[in-house]
């Protein structure tokens, strides 16, 4: 199955972030609590850690890229071989844990 | 980032820190004084990496003493330094404004000429939940003070560029940000950019009203505009950007079009920022219908339906209007 990693939120006072920092590249495998993307806010840092296991298969935005909370980071799929669809939307979030700091 | 654009999109906090990081670069007497600028980068972030460039002895810690703080960067800009100093919430301010309006205002004054007080006291307004001394809007009590320059930016584009033009001006300057303004985002100029100090922009060009403002109010101008183009009414919005001097001119010419002005600040409305900028107006074009906006006359509470109540928005500027131009 198909997944998009969103910006988590609701953050407080948040309505857009940047990317700082991807710890992986198209392909990686994540397992649950890995450390997936960091995350800028205005005055803080979000780290995001995968909920479920999944292979990160295309970044849509990239370091530097800005992006509102809930729109999608990148895409990620159970199988590193399954199809990917054309857009991004329709598909089921990734379960992810975030924090602030 | 679209640097082929020329322009870079940052947070606010990052415009501030960026002027003030290329203006320490370029000069070694500008240094940074107050309460958690240091190592902790400043209240909203807003000095963050400041320290580690350019050690302690350049971006330094002060207790919580606003009179001593602004005193002291007041006294090291009369012996030749060019200081920031940083007072957390405006509101706190007041402590200070004997060593600001009394010495530093008045030094070039005093000794014809031969001792400026080149100090830019930085200072953060606005209600955002901390109820009533942490919540004031006071530039307007600053603007009649002879030898004081007041800037307010209202996005991070003027918040980086009114902050180098602060920090090159021979004289002091007080730089009037907003709580509010800190969770916002906006381009800026990827080349060094000065905003001119003294001069207003149109944010947002209109037909039937001109509304005069600054800082955040700026928004809730553009949210009050965008309701309002629904209904065929067309709001020009002039940016003052710099209230002291203020640039009547570019209003004026605005409202000699327009003939309707509506100003909205989020200070008090007697003898506010409003008042100058409407009396001026007049003066300058005469015979146009005028109204004020501001804040209610009470203390802003820390109870958030207090607040909303008193600081105007979106909603309450529609209501002017409306007014204003049905007379």
């Amino acid at each position: 199955m198909i997944y998009t990693l969103t910006v988590p939120g609701p953050i407080e006072d948040v309505d857009e972030v940047r990317v700082l920092e991807w710890h992986g590249a198209v392909g990686h495998d994540f397992a649950v609590d890995d450390l997936v993307v960091e995350l800028e806010t205005h005055k803080a840092l979000v780290e995001v850690r995968a909920g479920q296991r999944g292979v990160l298969r295309a970044i849509v935005c990239a370091e530097g890229d800005w992006q509102a909370v809930g729109q999608p980071l990148a895409v990620f799929s159970d199988e590193p071989s399954e199809a990917l669809p054309a857009s991004t939307d329709d598909l089921e979030m990734l379960v992810v844990e975030y924090e602030v700091s | 980032m679209s640097s082929e654009a020329g322009v870079i999109k940052l947070f606010f906090r990052e415009a501030i820190a960026r002027a003030i990081r290329e203006e320490m670069t370029a000069d070694p007497r500008v240094i940074v004084l107050g309460q958690d600028v240091g190592a902790f980068g400043g209240s909203y972030k807003e000095f963050l990496g400041l320290f580690d460039q350019f050690g302690p002895s350049r971006v330094r810690d002060t207790p919580v003493a606003e009179a001593a703080m602004v005193g002291l960067g007041v006294g090291a800009a009369a012996a030749g330094y060019r200081p920031i100093v940083s007072i957390t919430y405006m509101d706190f301010l007041m402590l200070g404004l004997d060593p600001l309006v009394n010495y530093a205002a008045k030094a070039r004054f005093k000794t014809g000429g031969q001792i400026t007080a080149p100090v830019v006291v930085k200072t953060t307004a606005g209600a955002k939940g901390q109820g009533v001394a942490h919540s004031q809007c006071l530039e307007a009590w600053l603007m009649g003070v002879a030898g004081l320059v007041v800037v307010a930016p209202s996005n991070a584009a003027d918040a980086y560029g009114l902050m180098k033009s602060a920090l090159r001006h021979d004289g002091p300057v007080v730089f009037v940000d907003h709580k509010r303004l800190f969770p916002t985002a906006g381009e800026v100029p990827f080349a060094e950019t000065f905003t001119p100090i003294g001069q207003a922009v149109i944010a947002r060009p209109g037909e039937h009203v001109t509304i005069a403002t600054h800082g955040y109010m700026v928004r809730v101008a553009g949210e009050a505009a965008g309701r309002l183009a629904k209904t065929g009414v067309s709001c020009e919005i002039v940016d003052l950007r710099t209230l002291a001097p203020l640039d009547v001119a570019t209003v004026a010419a605005s409202v000699a079009r327009t003939r309707a002005l509506v100003t909205l600040e989020e200070g008090q409305v007697p003898c506010g920022v409003g008042a100058e900028v409407a009396f001026r107006v007049q003066e300058a074009v005469g015979g146009v219908r005028v109204a004020r906006v501001g804040a209610l006359p009470a203390p802003v509470s820390s109870n958030p339906v207090l607040e909303a109540a008193c600081v105007p928005d979106a909603g309450r500027l529609v209501q002017a209007i409306r007014r204003t131009l049905d007379a």
